[in-house]
């Protein structure tokens, strides 16, 4: 078996996070977008259960615990956002969620 | 009652009675002047309860603590206080009753009692000040009273007009007097009287000239002193009866009252500038005298001429005197011979105010004198007590203002002869101008339908002239006798310089030798015979004489008119063009401008697409991340 440095663990974190940025920045679909945000707090998470492991303490997965239930509840909220503003627009594209601008 | 607390009463019943009257009285102007006159007999009785009781206390209290500087509200009552105190007190009680028949008609007489019982609060408020603030508060306190009461027939320009004019020149001497509170306190550390009485005057020779000088601008102001005299006449717009206490024989008079508690502070320089500014008024002020042909005008620049005459006794100082006991002694005899003029000077004028107003009142509004005439034998009362007013101005023997100005004769004798000149001319003066008055209003024809109608007022017009005419009449025994009502007022009037030996002899020849020149040339100018409606007996027959006089009077309203037109009035317009150039131009629509485009440039941040505004959250985080490695 080969044992993975806490560089890897890093790179991949880094990776994950970077595509969920990148979604967040491209995308035009607000669900893809929430979707990639959560990919941004998975990355984060990863890192944080390996700085944890390699450390040999429990903070960083004292951290996890957290970010795990705020996400859960980030969700509940979040989706139901978006499905409320979908029954009352019939769109989730970011392009036509501009009305406080005008 | 403790004399604290009755000192207390007496200070604020007439604020009591004001604020009573301007609440639930303004509509009932018989109440008001009932309520009004029965505070003023309780002042009055107060003040001789005070004054003869032998109590002479200090008391205060604090009222306002701002770090280190304590604010204190207290009594100083001495016998120059208490002398004062029973001055305010009769005149004030005298002048209520004869409002009570003068403003009988008047529709507003509510306004008007609210506005004498304020006055009187003020005025008490001076005269028991222990400190040089509680005096400022009360010194424009009634200032304010005066322009209210001056401006009682507000509906006449003339009087608004008067009114503003008195407040503004009053400000003009204030100013100065607030600086030299404001120095006094600043290098004295204190204010309060006793404390600068127990310093003494000693300090630095610059600040030790200056604060008296600046203490004696609020004195110039109130006191109608040169060059801030011009209020006084246009002041005889208001009614007569507050001519008679505000602006003869009280407020003006407080100017006086407070060089005397501050006397502790002068040095002979201040001294000799005071003097000469008192003697220059008086002079001055007795020629302007000449040209009025308003019966009330007269009496002002009578009022301002003997105001002078009382800031010159003060400015002539002290002199040196042997005690009993064979010691050298320096006596206060300026702070003796103005005060006792003050108290002869206010019985006498306000006797003459009074009067002119029951003559006004006989006539019918009527005030010009030369419409007057022949009065003597229609209105007998008023005339058999202007004359004893008369004659104790022009200092008769026996009678009031012969003693009074004779101690300021003697006083300015002692210390200084160029002085002594200026006043004895000036009671020539006087006497001339005082009795052309008489002469012109009591003798030969009437002149007016409505002299010929001439009718006395009444009791509440005659009573307050009984009294006035007893006290004109043996006010001047008070000097002679220091120790009388039981040396109650020992403490100012012992200061009356007294000439001795030969001296004696030169004033008591000096003052029978005024009263004879002015009595010579007024009869002979005034003669009954020679006036008539159409004008000024000078007038015609040596009208450039008249005019040099007029011209004199108008001097200081044309130098102040073209002041405030060319010069001030410019200055004004430059700072308007200043500031809605540079501060509401530049400064203001600049800065507002400038935020604007800030906030325009803003806004084109604000797209409405999320897309950008992640952009700008990136850029953000990379100022940040750049700012935290220490790289900005």
């Amino acid at each position: 078996m080969i044992s993975a440095s806490l560089n890897a663990y890093i790179a991949v974190s880094a990776l994950l996070f970077a595509i969920g940025f990148l979604g967040v920045l491209v995308r035009r679909n607000t669900l893809v977008i929430f979707m990639c945000l959560e990919l941004m707090l998975i990355a984060s998470t990863l890192a944080l259960v390996a700085f944890s492991r390699f450390n040999g303490t429990m903070d960083g997965n004292t951290f996890v615990f957290f970010i795990l239930t705020v996400a859960a509840a980030e969700v509940a909220v979040g989706l139901a956002i978006i499905v409320a503003y979908f029954r009352k627009k019939q769109t989730v594209q970011v392009d036509h969620i501009n009305e406080l601008k005008n | 009652m403790s004399p604290v607390s009755l000192a207390l009463l007496v200070l604020l019943l007439p604020l009591a009675a004001a604020g009573f009257i301007a609440c639930f009285l303004r509509r009932r102007g018989g109440a008001a002047s009932f309520l009004s006159i029965a505070v003023a007999a309780v002042i009055a009785v107060g003040a001789f309860a005070l004054a003869l009781g032998g109590n002479r206390f200090e008391a205060a209290t604090e009222w306002l603590r701002l770090g280190d500087f304590a604010f204190s509200l207290g009594f100083k009552f001495d016998d120059l206080a208490a002398l004062m105190l029973v001055i305010v007190g009769i005149v004030g009680l005298c002048v209520h009753v004869f409002s009570a028949g003068y403003m009988h008609d008047d529709a507003s007489r509510g306004r008007y009692f609210a506005g004498l019982s304020i006055f009187m609060f003020s005025m008490i408020g001076i005269v028991l000040a222990d400190n040089l603030f509680m005096m400022f508060i009360f010194w424009e306190l009634v200032g304010f009273s005066s322009w209210l009461l001056i401006n009682h027939w507000f509906g006449k320009p003339a009087a608004a007009a008067a009114s503003k004019k008195a407040f503004i020149t009053n400000r003009v001497g204030d100013f100065g007097f607030l600086l030299g509170i404001v120095m006094c306190y600043w290098l004295r550390g204190t204010v309060n009287l006793s404390e600068l009485g127990a310093q003494g005057a000693a300090g630095h020779a610059l600040f030790s000239r200056a604060i008296p000088l600046l203490l004696f601008c609020g004195a110039v102001g109130k006191s109608a002193q040169i060059p801030l005299h011009v209020w006084l006449p246009d002041a005889m717009e208001g009614p007569t009866p507050v001519s008679a206490l505000i602006h003869a024989a009280t407020m003006v008079a407080a100017g006086i009252y407070m060089l005397c508690r501050i006397e502790v502070l002068m040095v002979p320089d201040a001294l000799t500038v005071i003097l000469w500014v008192g003697a220059a008024t008086a002079l001055y002020a007795a020629l302007c005298a000449f040209t009025q042909r308003d019966i009330k005008k007269v009496l002002a620049y009578s009022t301002i001429s003997q105001l002078g005459y009382m800031v010159a006794a003060f400015g002539l100082g002290s002199v040196r005197g042997i005690d009993e006991r064979g010691e050298v002694v320096v006596v206060a005899a300026g702070v003796g011979a103005a005060m006792f003029h003050l108290t002869t000077h206010a019985f006498f004028k306000a006797l003459l105010f009074l009067g002119s107003g029951s003559v006004i009142h006989g006539c019918h509004g009527e005030q010009d004198v030369f419409r007057m005439g022949g009065l003597a034998s229609r209105m007998k009362f008023t005339f058999a007590t202007f004359t004893i007013g008369v004659g104790a101005i022009i200092g008769l023997p026996l009678l009031a203002g012969f003693y009074s100005k004779d101690a300021i004769l003697a006083l300015a004798y002692a210390n200084n002869r160029g002085a002594f000149a200026v006043l004895a001319l000036t009671a020539v003066l006087t006497g001339i101008y005082m009795l052309r008055l008489w002469l012109v209003t009591f003798f030969g024809a009437p002149r007016s339908e409505a002299a010929g109608a001439a009718h006395e007022g009444g009791f509440a017009l005659g009573a307050p002239l009984a009294v006035l005419a007893v006290l004109a009449a043996v006010g001047g025994y008070f000097g002679l006798h220091p120790g009388a009502f039981s040396g109650a007022f020992a403490g100012v009037f012992s200061l009356v310089h007294e000439a001795a030996g030969a001296a004696a002899t030169v004033i008591l020849a000096t003052s029978i030798g005024i009263l004879l020149a002015a009595a010579g040339i007024a009869f002979a100018v005034y003669r009954p015979a020679k006036v008539s409606a159409a004008g000024d007996a000078v007038e015609a027959s040596a009208p450039g004489l008249f005019a040099a006089l007029v011209a004199l009077k108008e001097s200081f309203d044309r130098v102040y008119d073209y002041y405030i037109r060319k010069i001030q009035q410019r200055l004004a317009m430059l700072l308007n063009f200043i500031d809605i150039i540079g501060l509401a131009g530049l400064l203001i629509r600049g800065g507002a401008g400038l935020v604007g485009m800030v906030g325009l440039g803003a806004r084109a941040l604000h797209v409405g697409k999320l897309s950008s505004y992640v952009y700008w959250f990136l850029a953000g985080v990379v100022v940040l991340w750049l700012f935290a490695s220490g790289v900005l």
